[in-house]
């Protein structure tokens, strides 16, 4: 591998650019080879611009059936972002404050770091059925779902970053007359904010791939339920359509909070 | 690198190979010459439960594999016909004319009818609710498993009692969210099937049922369809599975006990409420298929083709079809069954 023999130098701007348009073109040309070659009917691959003609189509309120099911893609979108960011925003919120608790306090630690270890390994579709029971079928299951799904990441992050933070730092903040609260508000939070963006990232991430799962019940104005609609009539040309939207939407909001993670903390990766 | 452009590159034309390849699952291989039949089956009473239950179809042809696989719908069934995954398959009517009609354009046949649905299906509202009739339902909230023979019906409801669809709050559920939902109060009304519909009917008032429906020209129905290149080469599979099934339908008519002793083996469920879910359809044996009303005789067809285009119609208003073929192509995917 090249990178075993000289160090890796990272590319150009517009070189970068460049070449990731051209892994999407070659991926698009393998995607329409595969479907010239006619391995499978249409209805199960249907080609670029089948999915092209579907984006067009679902993104035109006045098709008739005001874009996809009654809306477009683009307030189905609207939706599920919303969802997305408020369960992202309750569950950075819960994950930063229990992440403190658990970073500060080891007596804390060691009673809910079992439990939030146990919530991540929980499946979201698996809990959604209780979330369903307790909260009914409006926006508040499918916000709360997320929120479960998003803040175990931050929690676990937020603590580790609070653990690791220099003892050096919160010593001297200590010797020079701040109280406990001050030395978190201006040492501890500061000194770990980048790992929290991380787990911040990893969350959001996470929440945004639990969409489709928390759209399954009563989400068909979502994106998520764009794709399990149009899975049950077999339209998988506007299933592939809703997963690109997810993917392509997630990759700009992941390189959104990589660009306020690189103001915040402009010291990182130059040490 | 190691590996050569020109590697790398075969094994993307590899690609259907490796779709192929196994992943775990118990995909038998080596079986030589014999047969696979592979049956798609529904977690709901009906008279196929009674032939997997008794092993008919094993022991009427013992040089075949048989393979009875579960599924939980109707869509999922014809995208495993579009993989070619399965032969026979029990289906309902709304996800058997999406089949015939563009894009998907599924090579099976209809070889029989499983049987109408009943009362098993019914539009209920809840007493609270204060709805009394379907006029009521203008502005309120409703559920149903969209999709499936239910959301037809309630959609054809609402059509028969002059209620505008758009004016009422169609909500996308599976019956045990149904349930949750209208425990909460959180749904005004719901179309579903047994079992949660006898829950739902304790505190509910039924408007109007399958039935009902079926009477007035909007009969939703269980079909046995099977891929048209395997009726060709396997005959026998066919006029066995067609004895078989024959003398279940009939079983049900004259004797249900046995029946629901069998479906309760096989979902999990007491004899009682399977008895009760078998009994509240409609079952005609094959003469009785083959009246005007449903399959016709090969010369003069009967109405059922019209009803299964009038469900690819009812599809196509909702944008989930491209176009509904002409009734001489519902009417060739009918196979009479020939008793």
């Amino acid at each position: 591998m090249a990178e075993s023999r000289t160090r890796a130098r990272p590319l150009s701007g517009t070189h970068a650019v460049l070449v990731r348009v051209a892994a999407v073109a070659v991926l698009l040309a393998i995607w329409e080879l595969l479907v010239l070659a006619e391995f499978w009917p249409p209805a199960v691959l249907p080609g670029p611009a089948a999915v092209w003609d579907q984006l067009l189509a679902t993104a035109d309120a006045g098709n008739g059936q005001g874009g996809y099911a009654g809306s477009t893609v683009v307030e189905r979108l609207g939706v599920s972002l919303r969802r997305v960011g408020y369960g992202s925003a309750y569950g950075v919120l819960l994950g930063v404050g229990l992440g403190l608790l658990m970073g500060l306090v080891p007596l804390i630690r060691a009673i809910t770091e079992p439990f939030v270890t146990f919530l991540r390994a929980l499946p979201p579709l698996a809990y959604l059925s209780l979330l369903v029971i307790w909260f009914g079928i409006d926006e508040e299951p499918k916000v709360y779902l997320l929120m479960v799904a998003a803040f175990p990441p931050v929690a676990v992050a937020t603590a580790a970053a609070v653990t690791g933070v220099n003892k050096q730092y919160v010593e001297a903040a200590a010797a020079l007359g701040a109280s406990r609260l001050r030395v978190v508000t201006t040492v501890v939070l500061p000194a770990s904010a980048p790992e929290i963006l991380t787990g911040i990232r990893l969350a959001v991430g996470i929440a945004y791939s639990s969409v489709v799962a928390a759209e399954t019940v009563n989400g068909a104005d979502g994106i998520g339920g764009m794709v399990l609609n149009a899975q049950r009539y077999n339209q998988t040309a506007v299933v592939l359509l809703g997963l690109i939207v997810i993917g392509v939407t997630g990759l700009i909001i992941d390189s959104a909070i990589l660009a306020v993670q690189r103001a915040l903390s402009p010291w990182r990766g130059l040490a | 690198m190691s590996v050569s452009r020109r590697s790398v590159l075969s094994l993307f034309a590899a690609a259907p190979l490796l779709a192929a390849c196994g992943v775990g699952g118990s995909s038998s291989s080596g079986s030589g010459e014999r047969t696979k039949v592979r049956i798609a089956y529904q977690s709901f009473a009906d008279s196929t439960l009674l032939l997997k239950d008794q092993r008919t179809l094993e022991n009427a042809l013992p040089d075949h594999d048989i393979a009875w696989t579960a599924f939980d719908s109707g869509a999922s069934i014809n995208t495993a016909f579009l993989g070619g995954a399965i032969d026979i398959a029990v289906i309902g009517s709304s996800p058997a004319a999406a089949a015939l009609c563009p894009p998907l354009s599924i090579p099976y046949q209809v070889i029989e009818l499983l049987n109408v649905i009943g009362d098993s299906e019914a539009l209920v509202v809840r007493k609270a609710s204060g709805v009394t009739d379907i006029k009521g339902l203008a502005g309120r909230k409703v559920a149903a498993p969209f999709s499936s023979t239910a959301h037809y019906s309630l959609l054809a409801a609402l059509e028969q009692g002059g209620v505008d669809p758009a004016s009422v709050t169609l909500v996308d559920l599976e019956p045990q969210n149904i349930q949750a939902a209208w425990q909460r109060g959180d749904i005004d009304g719901a179309y579903v099937w047994t079992p949660v519909l006898s829950v739902l009917q304790k505190d509910g008032l039924t408007l109007t049922d399958s039935a009902k429906l079926a009477k007035a020209g909007k009969p939703t129905l269980t079909f046995t369809v099977a891929r048209k290149e395997f009726i060709d080469r396997n005959g026998v599979v066919i006029d066995k599975w067609l004895a078989a099934t024959d003398a279940a339908l009939k079983q049900i008519n004259t004797d249900p006990k046995p029946v629901a002793e069998a479906v309760a083996r096989q979902l999990g469920a007491s004899v009682e409420d399977a008895l009760s879910q078998l009994t509240q359809n409609i079952y005609l044996d094959h003469a009785q298929q083959r009246t005007p009303e449903y399959f016709g005789t090969p010369e003069a067809p009967g109405k059922l083709a019209e009803q299964l285009r009038s469900a690819a119609e009812f599809l196509k208003a909702q944008k989930k079809v491209e176009a509904v073929p002409d009734l001489a192509t519902f009417q060739a995917a009918l196979r009479v069954p020939r008793g």
